[in-house]
């Protein structure tokens, strides 16, 4: 629990410092509990998901860093490894693949990896994995883009 | 007495008959092979004055072809000396060589062809470096790279490579990969990118006495599980394993712990049944039951190594825990490298399709009926195979209860040498043998074609010689041995009763053999003959104008037997 609690009030620090060094990833702190915390990504660029602002929920568990944190899309993404209902992600570095040497920060940069580089050989979101597979590139990236518009832009007017 | 002596022929000529003596080769000399297997026991088998155990091994050995029972001391020393020989052969340390070793699935000639063939890219899959790949700087602070604090030299550590850990989160992180299991063999650095091996040194550095137990408890465990000769002894509590020389066709061993069983599938021994029969026989005994109604509802096993998998959550894309890793696709249970294009999509499984819709093909009706006979065909079967399994049961307490107390006691009535009475023993060794290839007859009787008429009966009435020729030995060293030793003092039927069990015994044990070995064969013998015999009689049907082929099962059923009508006017 203190080990937990110090390294992620170290991560907390460094975040507050390097604040302007990833501007691709904004990571908060929730004000009253430091184990739960949420993250503003931006969708990386030249893929369907470019122009969107897309949340995703931590819950660090008790014995960070050596279990990793749950991680789940708040916003809606049309992407073959992220459940389209809860958000879930299918990411091996989240589940068997984790090291305690991982940060929140440094999971954010492979979230966004994964939404650049979908994995539709273990598709969490079948729909999608499945057009990718069959080769529909096009309506993937317009699915995606779709979904992108309607749940992770904001609304103008 | 006379109609014992007719059973007797009736098993002799049953021999001559159908296997005209093509078993001698298999069975001859299981003796000469014998000392080698149990080398470290008693070199004569002096049965009466060994343990149980050993006897036990007895009952199966005509039956091995070559396997060494192993107990955790020999295990221990053939890991050491595996290790020490990679050590020597390649100039490493042994922990080094034990984590290629490991890597290699305990296979010292994989190791070597491996390391000699590419020693570069072996140290790179392993993990074993050379040199460092971080500098370590002269600072006296240096940041530890979990907790990110920054500390004296003094209190990290660093695998191979470098990376520097205080000992904290060293521990903190072993401590946590040895709780997740045997995975933690193959620690690896805890920078992602790095894959430095950590291996037994750090481990005895930085775990817990209770860490370092549980690791050298996955180390053996590994060296016998990730072994392809090796097997532990399926049997709950015993921690001996059997080293088997893969190539002979008969997978049944016998641990010292006195379990026999198949090395193939770790079930109890189950000759001359295959495994893929008991497997659905025993699938099938448990099915009623709760638990089994919840694994089946709940979970399936890994189409690899069996383990029951739960899947609670995530994708299609199964990956079984280490050591074994097997990815498979959840809804067909294929290999999952065979996924994509091919199966039509993930959800959609084209295998899966394709089973239900083989369903699709049974009309209903045929299989309401065919539920309703079929599970009178299960009980019929279940029952026999149940009673024999408990009449084995009975006798091994029986051959127990004769070796502790009875044969001391009737050694001193008949004033005979307990040497002399080693044919009592065999004798129910015998039965206990026989009870269970007899059970295991059963369930290879339920899973018989239907439609196979001619076998069916054949090997009906093989069962029934089976079972009767048993009786007679049962009763013979139950019952009348009882009189000899109820009485008062030396008897001089004694000796007739000798000749006339010994006689039994030898008789039915070939009987048993024969039984073995025919049905092993899937009755291919008697096939044959059967068939010939089967279209005699439908051919004189039809000169008689009835209607051709297999037609009249029920009248044709004695004639069919007709190969063997000798015997069946003789037991009649």
């Amino acid at each position: 629990m203190q080990a937990s609690r110090a390294r992620l009030f170290k991560e907390y620090k460094e975040v507050q410092r390097e604040k302007a060094a990833d501007p691709d990833i904004q990571l908060v702190c929730d004000d009253s509990n430091i184990f739960k915390w949420t993250a503003l990504i931006k969708g990386p660029s030249e893929t369907p998901y470019e122009g969107g602002v897309f949340q995703l929920a931590f819950s660090v568990p008790e014995q960070y860093p050596l279990q990793p944190p749950q991680v789940r899309f708040l916003t809606k993404i049309f992407h073959p490894n992220v459940h389209f209902k809860t958000g879930e992600i299918c990411l091996d570095i989240l589940k068997n693949a984790w090291s305690p040497a991982w940060t929140l920060q440094s999971v954010c940069r492979a979230i966004i990896a994964l939404m650049a580089h979908p994995e539709p050989d273990s598709p969490l979101n079948c729909d999608s994995g499945n057009l990718l597979r069959s080769g529909d590139v096009r309506g993937y990236q317009s699915m995606a883009r779709m979904y992108t518009r309607l749940a992770a832009m904001p609304k103008k007017g | 007495m006379e109609s014992e002596d007719d059973i007797i022929d009736d098993l002799v000529s049953m021999e001559d008959d159908f296997y005209s003596g093509d078993f001698s080769d298999y069975y001859d000399d299981p003796n000469d092979e014998d000392n080698d297997y149990y080398s470290d026991g008693d070199d004569d088998y002096g049965l009466l004055e060994d343990d149980e155990d050993d006897q036990e091994a007895v009952v199966s050995r005509r039956d091995q072809l070559g396997y060494t029972v192993l107990k955790e001391a020999d295990i221990k020393q053939r890991q050491e000396d595996d290790i020490s020989k990679v050590s020597t052969v390649l100039s490493i340390s042994r922990v080094d060589a034990t984590l290629l070793l490991r890597y290699y699935n305990w296979s010292v000639s994989k190791v070597h062809d491996e390391w000699f063939a590419d020693e570069e890219g072996v140290r790179q899959t392993v993990g074993l470096l050379e040199t460092p790949v971080v500098q370590v700087s002269n600072a006296r602070e240096l940041t530890c790279g979990i907790c990110f604090e920054s500390l004296p030299r003094d209190n990290i550590t660093s695998a191979a490579c470098g990376h520097p850990f205080c000992r904290t989160c060293w521990q903190g992180y072993i401590c946590t990969t040895i709780n997740d299991g045997p995975g933690c063999l193959s620690l690896r650095c805890p920078v992602p990118s790095c894959n430095a091996a950590v291996g037994q040194d750090m481990i005895d550095k930085l775990a817990t006495i209770e860490e370092k137990k549980k690791y050298s408890r996955y180390l053996l465990r590994s060296y016998i599980e990730d072994n392809r000769k090796t097997k532990w002894c399926p049997a709950p509590g015993c921690e001996f394993a059997v080293d088997f020389a893969v190539g002979g066709g008969n997978f049944d061993v016998s641990c010292i712990c006195s379990r026999n069983f198949c090395w193939n599938c770790t079930e109890e021994a189950h000759r001359p049944v295959d495994c893929n029969t008991v497997a659905k026989w025993i699938l099938k005994n448990s099915a009623e039951s709760e638990n089994m109604n919840w694994i089946l509802a709940n979970s399936k096993p890994c189409p690899k190594c069996k383990r029951p998998i739960e899947k609670n959550q995530g994708c299609m894309h199964m990956t079984c825990t280490p050591p074994c890793k097997f990815e498979f696709c959840w809804l067909c249970l294929g290999t999952w490298s065979e996924h994509g294009e091919r199966t039509g999509g993930f959800y959609a499984c084209n295998r899966y399709e394709a089973a239900k819709q083989e369903g699709v093909y049974d009309e209903a009706e045929r299989r309401r009926e065919m539920a309703k006979n079929s599970l009178e065909k299960y009980t019929h079967y279940y029952e026999r195979w149940a009673s024999n399994q408990l009449s084995r049961q009975k006798a091994l307490a029986d051959l127990n209860q004769m070796q502790t107390v009875q044969l001391e006691k009737l050694s001193d009535l008949q004033c005979t040498p307990e040497s002399q009475l080693k044919f009592i023993t065999e004798a129910w060794l015998q039965i206990v043998e026989c009870r269970r290839v007899l059970k295991w007859t059963y369930a290879y009787g339920y899973y018989l074609p239907e439609h196979e008429h001619a076998k069916r009966q054949f090997f009906e009435y093989l069962q029934g010689e089976a079972e009767s020729g048993l009786e007679r030995l049962h009763q013979c060293a139950e019952k009348e041995l009882n009189k000899f030793i109820l009485c008062d003092g030396p008897s001089k039927e004694f000796d007739e009763f000798r000749a006339k069990l010994a006689g039994l015994t030898s008789v039915t044990k070939n009987y048993f053999e024969n039984l073995v070995r025919a049905l092993e064969n899937g009755l291919a013998d008697v096939d044959s003959q059967a068939v010939a015999a089967c279209s005699k009689t439908t051919s004189s049907k039809n000169l008689g104008g009835t209607s051709k082929g297999r037609g009249g099962r029920g009248k044709g059923s004695s004639k069919t037997g007709g190969s063997s009508r000798n015997v069946d006017d003789t037991s009649n």
